[in-house]
């Protein structure tokens, strides 16, 4: 699914955020990407998603190389991935089915469709009851639902996290973990960027250690029941 | 069918954002309208100042005074050369009897001065107006020339000087159109685009929102584009509005400007292709605004969030 070879990233001299990272990863495997702040786990995320460009390396998603795309094709590649952020990245104006609908419908999905389409997800995720509300009348836990409904609703194959309960509380934190963990049902591959030591202890079945930039492990483990 | 999904949302996202941003659209328009209003101004001024130069251009007229010998029966004839030449616009003859009662009327009460002379005594002559396009010192010479040749003509007469001054007026009328009308168009741009680049950092996350969901470029900046349309033609009405008050307000004051423009006969409002021309200036400034200053915030945008 995702194979990345001697990838670095640069923001100019000394700043060296990651240096000459190799792993790959399988469709439906689920890896936790974890290290201490500043050893590079966002910036690894950017580069997968091509919000930035890397300065050696390349990156191949099914088969793509993804750090070749033209802006066409970051758009494209980005309708294929889904991205939960730790600020949930929700539109203040829009209702919770709408910010989930929208991105069905930047994929071309007819209005009906993609608003019926992100009820049923809202339901899956315990929502129903709050389709109508707005961000700010959420909590951090439910905007946080609404932001992984937004990233399921194009079926993606691959899920991006990147802190995923670092704005929540610790019951809405291992809820979204599990949430998150499900969509490996779906067969979606998902990596999990966070620093918190106790979700990669209770749900890491394959940790990438990062620090100062460099892969130091990469351990995989049986999963737990 | 994908493409009129998009459309609709396009459309759906400039409706969410007029209503939700209105005041913020409103104040992008007023600022449009203040800088279109300028614009429209000079518009306004350069406007009379041309019908004031075409007043003038009017009154330029050359006389071609006829030999004595010339039949009244080979008048017609010398008329119809003189029409069919290119700078002329009309000619009229001035008989002998004509012309000394015109000069009469002109001495006034001392008209009896002329009453020793015989009744020939000033030469019968035609006067020629000329065409718009023939109203300067250079065509009233080169039609000066060719009446000189002709054999009925005894001489040729035009205000000369007038007619240079009126060149250079015409000429410092037509470089401000360009110099003036370019360095307010280019002001305008740069106050709307700044306007409209306060306006897109308050709509930071719809943006990068809509980039991370992998909205194309296209989906991204259309509704900024319609909505600066929109904006930009708004403010061009205000603006036009404003102006119609203006003008209004100018007519009322018309006395504080003194006798220049009595040949205008009072002051005009912008003629309709004018009217067109601010309303496409509005509607340019708007989407080109929007769209130049939605691409300078994306390339900020992505530096920025590379040295996070």
């Amino acid at each position: 699914m995702i194979q990345v070879a001697h990838l670095s990233k640069s923001y100019g001299p000394g700043r060296r955020a990651l240096t000459d990272i190799s792993f790959e990863i399988a469709r439906g495997e689920v890896v936790f990407v974890s290290g201490p702040s500043g050893a590079g786990k966002s910036t690894l995320l950017k580069l997968l998603f091509r919000q930035e460009e890397p300065s050696e390396g390349q990156i191949w998603i099914d088969g793509r190389n993804v750090t070749r795309l033209a802006s066409r094709g970051v758009a494209e590649l980005r309708r294929r991935i889904g991205l939960v952020f730790q600020e949930f990245r929700l539109l203040a104006h829009l209702n919770a089915l709408d910010n989930v609908a929208l991105a069905a419908q930047v994929a071309g999905a007819s209005r009906r469709a993609s608003r019926t389409k992100a009820y049923q997800l809202l339901r899956e995720l315990g929502l129903k009851e709050r389709y109508d509300a707005r961000p700010l009348a959420l909590s951090g836990g439910e905007q946080q639902r609404v932001a992984i409904a937004r990233a399921l609703i194009n079926d993606p194959a691959l899920i991006l996290a990147d802190e995923p309960t670092g704005n929540v509380d610790d019951e809405a934190a291992e809820e979204i973990m599990k949430l998150l963990l499900r969509m490996r049902e779906r067969g979606a591959t998902i990596v999990i960027a966070t620093h918190d030591r106790r979700m990669i202890e209770r749900y890491g079945t394959r940790v990438l250690r990062l620090e100062q930039g460099a892969l130091i492990r990469d351990l995989a483990r049986a999963a737990e029941p | 069918m994908k493409i009129f999904f998009l459309a609709g949302l396009v459309l759906r996202q400039v409706g969410a954002s007029l209503r939700h941003l209105f005041w913020t659209h409103a104040l992008t328009a007023a600022t449009t309208a203040i800088a279109l209003f300028v614009f429209g101004a000079f518009l306004l001024f350069q406007t009379n100042l041309e019908y004031l130069v075409r007043g003038w251009g009017e009154e330029l007229q050359v006389s071609a005074y006829l030999n004595r010998d010339v039949a009244e029966e080979r008048v017609g004839a010398l008329l119809q050369r003189i029409e069919a030449m290119p700078e002329v616009a009309r000619a009229r003859y001035i008989s002998h009897a004509q012309a000394r009662g015109d000069f009469q009327a002109a001495l006034g009460a001392r008209s009896g001065l002329l009453d020793g002379l015989p009744p020939d005594a000033l030469p019968a002559s035609v006067e020629i107006a000329l065409k718009p396009a023939a109203r300067s010192a250079e065509s009233a010479a080169r039609l000066a020339a060719r009446l000189k040749q002709d054999r009925d003509i005894a001489e040729v007469e035009y205000p000369q000087q007038w007619a240079e001054n009126l060149d250079v007026a015409a000429l410092i009328v037509g470089w401000a159109k360009w110099v003036f009308g370019g360095i307010l168009f280019l002001a305008v741009f740069f106050v709307v685009r700044s306007t409209v680049r306060l306006a897109l950092f308050a709509r930071q996350d719809e943006v990068e929102i809509l980039q991370l969901v992998g909205a194309s470029q296209t989906l991204i900046e259309a509704p900024f584009v319609i909505e600066g349309m929109i904006q930009g033609l708004a403010g061009a009405a205000l603006a036009i509005a404003a102006l119609w008050g203006f003008y209004w307000w100018l007519q009322d004051q018309i006395a504080v400007f003194g006798a220049w423009l009595a040949p205008l006969g009072g002051i005009r409002f912008l003629p309709v292709e004018r009217i067109g021309l601010l309303a496409a200036i509005g509607w340019l400034l708007g989407s080109a605004g929007s769209l130049f200053s939605l691409r300078g915030f994306l390339r900020t945008w992505h530096a920025s969030s590379a040295r996070l």
